[in-house]
């Protein structure tokens, strides 16, 4: 392999570096080959099965688990903290405490819990900054309702049981709730049962501010003292959000377990419910959240482990590459699109569903506002990012893009197929410009349809004529449809002018040579029909002159041949009068080689005339069915003396069963009996001559093999007419045995060839097999 | 004999190498150069047969054989230099006896010549011996009780095979019979190569009744498919 490759170092460079890449190709898999050994082929299938299932999983895995964190880090709020190894120091532990302590001062104010209204909120904090509050705090806890909750006295019920918050509510002195076990002290950090870390008071002596202690320090609650976006607690207290005059004589105090358990409440009987314990599920999807990236980051390894591994086999991956194309072709190019589409649509709507709702509505209420937009864009990205989250539709879309973008790579373009020609080609066809015309008016129907969508949906935003954007909906769609309509108005014509140009080039197809085709003067394609004007118009001149030609050439070659033959008359007349005269010694012979050679001119005379004919397609056969193995024993009977008399043999191989045929039986037996007598004339003496007959995939297919008394020139077409082997004219024959055979044959319908091999000479006729 | 025979041809060289051929014969020539000068001639009732050609100034041959066979009842052997065979059936509907093409074989001229004489002459004989019996075909008249095949009158000599298949044939003139069907019926053997034997005996059979056995008129070849006998008026 080697010195063959070394062996074009000579060549020229450009030829060099086109088959560069294939030579490092063939050298590498043979040398993979070798070091394989066994089976190079199967070792290289499956390097490549491997590789590609590498590149699979891994590719799979690093995606889906991005894709999994990315959106989940993008939903979640605050799920960003899962690093955190204390619970309490996370956003959602705050927002819950400070949830417990709002639902606690509604309470003490007497103020009531409906869990489904936040009005109930808004009256208990009346007087503060309500509208704010209100609107944040929205209390949607799923709670199972107990009408042990409507009983006066009884409205902490839901509280009560679950021991991960303690607490002691208290309104100028009087206890109004507590979930204390009796000796259970809860009056300072310092006095909190075993198992409890955060203490949280809202006393009357603290002026109605919250203080908070955790694992033994005070945490600085209000920082600044004025509350914002950024600050940690949202709790009554800051200078933009005092306490309410309902609260004034309130005292509550909480207590948080360290390590928040499971409560079941109600009766074992019941099968028991976790009502409650919202500060155990504060801690658990934390911990639940730390897990879920831990397995995602453990998944992204792994894939880029595989990914490692593809990248080693990555040459070895085309070959499978390849594979898939060749199964991929086939896919319909609108399958191929819906495959992208469905996942995609999948992904954006997954979590971004709500976010375009709320766009739309925001957008359908006539508060239009521009800065509106600074809100929901990020709002937008967020969701999107969060669509990630569903890993399935993310895979199948980048794995259909994949296999997309792999058929393009091995594929030709035009190899790919579509449903639309899949049924174009099913349904009947219609001329050019009726298609054209449908397609148009197809569109011109689409175009009109804009400006009424246009309009319909400034409708549904709820917009009135008054407003700005309502004409702006309407005008725009309105303006494109109008510029598509002119433009879809050329676009007809045009249709029109191509359907009469295609109607006309399938007229001279049809031998329509004089009807030129005349399109208007403003026609783009006026040009065009000009010039195809001319080209008919030249076909017409052409076709006239080829067969006035071929007629004079016809007539010439009657009228020589009836010019040559009357003077031939009488030269062959008188000589045979002069042999029947008494000749003196030289004088016989004399008159003998007249007669001799006139006889040989006749011959010639008539060949050269059917020649001539069957050249011009002139020569008029009557085809019929008939057996050619049938004719051609009848042949060899008819030449039988002239084959005795000669030294050669006959080997014979025609079929017993009749070969059906449609030819001229007269011009076929002109075929054979002058390649018998090719044979006889030219063929080694004492030679053997091989006549067979064969049939097979609908032809029969007769050949003459002999092997040549002469050396057989190279490069010369036996069939030409004059044309001899021996390329001397001294021997009998008019040269034109062969061209007759040829000619004659292909007027019949057959095929003619000559072959020669050395010395050896065949002769194949051709003919199609004749159906029943 | 002493028949006058009537030679047309606008070449006269031709007309003098036929004369000659003719008058060695016996014939007596008259000898006309164009259509009109035959249409002379030809009134005449020494004339027994015309020979002439077709490609002729004043008048062609086929205008002329036309106005002849509207005042004449005698055999007309068309001689052309068109060989094909729309030609030949043209000349033989056109009303002539029988078409030669030139260049001419001397010998199968006069032959033809005599030939057509023996019809014309021998044709009342045929009538007189009670035409229900006899096979007439052209040249050829089969008697099929008595298995004898006369040419132009003459009996014909025939082995007893080659005696079988002109009964066959004659008796079907027209018919195709491939050759496994002559040998099955001629020979009553089962026909196997038998393609050669049939084609020996008609090869013999053709030399004995055709004017020219290399161009037969009447054991014909039908390739591909067998043998037939020509059917003539």
């Amino acid at each position: 392999m080697d010195t063959k490759w070394n062996s074009m170092d000579d060549k020229p460079e450009a030829l060099e570096q086109a088959v560069g890449g294939m030579v490092q190709d063939a050298v590498k898999t043979g040398n993979t080959a070798i070091r394989g050994g066994g089976h190079p082929k199967r070792a290289q299938q499956t390097k490549a099965a491997a590789g590609f299932l590498a590149f699979f999983l891994g590719l799979s895995l690093v995606l889906s688990s991005l894709g999994a964190m990315a959106g989940r880090l993008a939903w979640e709020r605050g799920a960003g903290e899962w690093w955190k190894d204390d619970w309490q120091e996370t956003e959602a532990f705050r927002a819950e405490t400070a949830a417990y302590l709002r639902e606690f001062l509604t309470l003490a104010a007497g103020g009531r819990l409906d869990w489904y209204d936040t009005e109930v909120v808004r009256e208990a904090v009346s007087g503060t900054a309500a509208s704010l509050y209100a609107e944040v705090a929205y209390v949607d806890t799923p709670v199972r309702y107990e009408p042990e909750a409507d009983k006066p006295g009884n409205e902490d019920f839901y509280y009560r049981s679950d021991k991960n918050v303690l607490y002691r509510v208290s309104c100028y002195g009087v206890l109004k709730y507590s979930n204390l076990d009796s000796g259970q002290q809860l009056g300072s950090y310092d006095d909190l049962p075993e198992g409890y870390n955060f203490f949280l008071a809202f006393r009357p002596e603290q002026g109605g501010t919250v203080s908070i202690w955790k694992d033994g320090a005070e945490v600085d609650v209000y920082g600044g003292g004025i509350l914002t976006g950024e600050s940690d607690w949202f709790v009554p207290g800051y200078e933009n959000f005092p306490a309410g005059e309902d609260v004034r004589g309130v005292t509550i105090c909480m207590a948080v377990r360290e390590t928040p358990v499971l409560y079941y409440q109600r009766d074992y009987a019941d099968g028991g419910y976790t009502q409650g314990s919202r500060m155990y599920y504060v801690c658990q999807s934390l911990q639940e959240g730390r897990g879920f990236y831990f397995r995602q980051a453990a998944l992204l390894g792994l894939g880029l482990l595989l990914l490692a591994v593809w990248f080693i086999l990555r040459r070895e991956k085309r070959l499978a590459d390849q594979k898939i194309a060749s199964w991929t072709i086939h896919v319909w190019t609108e399958l191929r699109f819906l495959a992208v589409v469905l996942p995609l649509a999948a992904l954006l709507t997954a979590r971004g569903w709500n976010v375009f709702r709320d766009i739309w509505w925001s957008f359908s209420y006539s508060y239009v506002e521009i800065e509106e937009l600074a809100y929901w864009l990020p709002e937008l990205v967020r969701s999107l990012a969060a669509g990630l989250e569903n890993t399935g539709a993310l895979l199948c879309l980048v794995w259909a893009v994949w296999l997309i973008h792999n058929d393009h790579r091995y594929n030709p373009r035009e190899k790919r197929r579509n449903l639309w020609r899949f049924i174009s080609v099913r349904l009947p066809k219609y001329p050019f410009q009726k298609r054209m015309n449908r397609l148009n008016l197809a569109a011109a129907v689409l175009v009109c349809v804009l400006p009424v969508t246009g309009v319909l949906s400034a409708i549904s935003m709820g917009l009135s004529p008054l407003h700005w954007l309502f004409w702006l909906m309407a005008a725009v769609p309105g303006i494109a449809a109008a510029a598509l309509l002119l433009i879809l108005r050329k676009h007809a014509a045009l249709a029109r002018d191509v359907g009469r140009l295609s109607g006309q080039v399938e007229s001279i197809r049809n031998g329509d040579l004089t009807t030129p085709l005349d399109l208007p003067e403003d026609a783009d394609l006026r040009q065009t029909a000009e010039s195809l004007n001319d080209i008919q118009a030249g076909m017409h001149k052409a076709l006239e002159e080829q067969t006035r030609s071929e007629r004079m050439k016809v007539e010439l070659i009657s009228n020589v041949s009836h010019d040559l033959k009357t003077p031939l008359t009488s030269i062959l007349s008188y000589a045979e009068l002069l042999r029947q005269e008494p000749l003196e010694g030289a004088a016989a012979d004399y008159a003998r080689i007249i007669d001799e050679k006139a006889q040989r001119l006749k011959a010639m005379v008539q060949d050269v005339f059917e020649v001539s004919k069957a050249a011009a397609d002139q020569l008029p056969v009557q085809l019929e069915r008939l057996d050619l193995a049938k004719l051609l024993r009848q042949t060899l009977a008819d030449m039988d003396g002239p084959i005795q008399a000669s030294r050669l043999t006959f080997k014979l191989d025609l079929p017993e069963d009749p070969v059906m045929i449609v030819a001229d039986g007269k011009r076929l037996y002109r075929v054979f009996q002058n390649l018998i007598q090719n044979a006889l004339q030219y063929a080694l003496e004492g030679s053997r001559v091989y006549l067979s007959l064969k049939t097979g995939a609908g032809r029969a297919e007769a050949s003459l093999r002999n092997t040549s008394r002469s050396e057989l020139p190279e490069g010369v077409d036996f069939t030409a007419r004059f044309v001899r082997g021996d390329e001397s004219r001294t021997g009998g024959g008019s040269g034109l045995g062969l061209s007759i055979a040829s000619s004659f044959t292909e007027a019949c319908g057959g095929e003619f060839r000559v072959e020669t091999v050395a010395d050896l000479f065949t002769a194949v006729v051709t003919f199609p097999l004749a159906g029943e | 004999m002493n028949e006058c025979i009537l030679v047309v041809d606008d070449d006269p060289e031709i007309v003098g190498a036929i004369a000659i051929t003719l008058e060695r014969e016996g014939y007596q020539v008259r000898r006309a150069y164009n259509g009109l000068e035959a249409l002379d001639h030809a009134l005449d009732p020494a004339v027994r047969l015309i020979l002439i050609d077709v490609m002729m100034p004043k008048l062609d041959g086929l205008s002329a054989l036309i106005r002849i066979r509207e005042k004449r009842n005698l055999p007309i052997i068309v001689l052309s230099a068109k060989s094909e065979d729309t030609d030949k059936v043209l000349g033989l509907s056109m009303g002539a006896d029988d078409y030669v093409t030139k260049p001419y074989n001397p010998q199968e001229l006069t032959a033809r010549v005599r030939s057509q004489l023996r019809r014309y002459t021998s044709l009342g004989d045929i009538h007189a011996e009670g035409r229900g019996r006899l096979i007439v075909n052209g040249r050829l008249t089969y008697d099929p009780d008595s298995l004898t095949l006369r040419a132009d009158g003459d009996p014909v000599r025939l082995t007893p095979t080659e005696t079988r298949i002109v009964d066959l044939l004659m008796r079907n003139p027209g018919r195709i019979f491939p050759a496994e069907e002559l040998y099955r019926r001629v020979w009553n053997e089962d026909a196997y190569a038998c393609e050669n034997t049939v084609m020996v005996h008609i090869r013999r059979i053709r030399e004995k009744i055709e004017l020219n056995p290399k161009e037969p008129d009447y054991i014909k070849v039908v390739w591909g498919i067998g043998y037939k006998m020509e059917q003539h008026g």
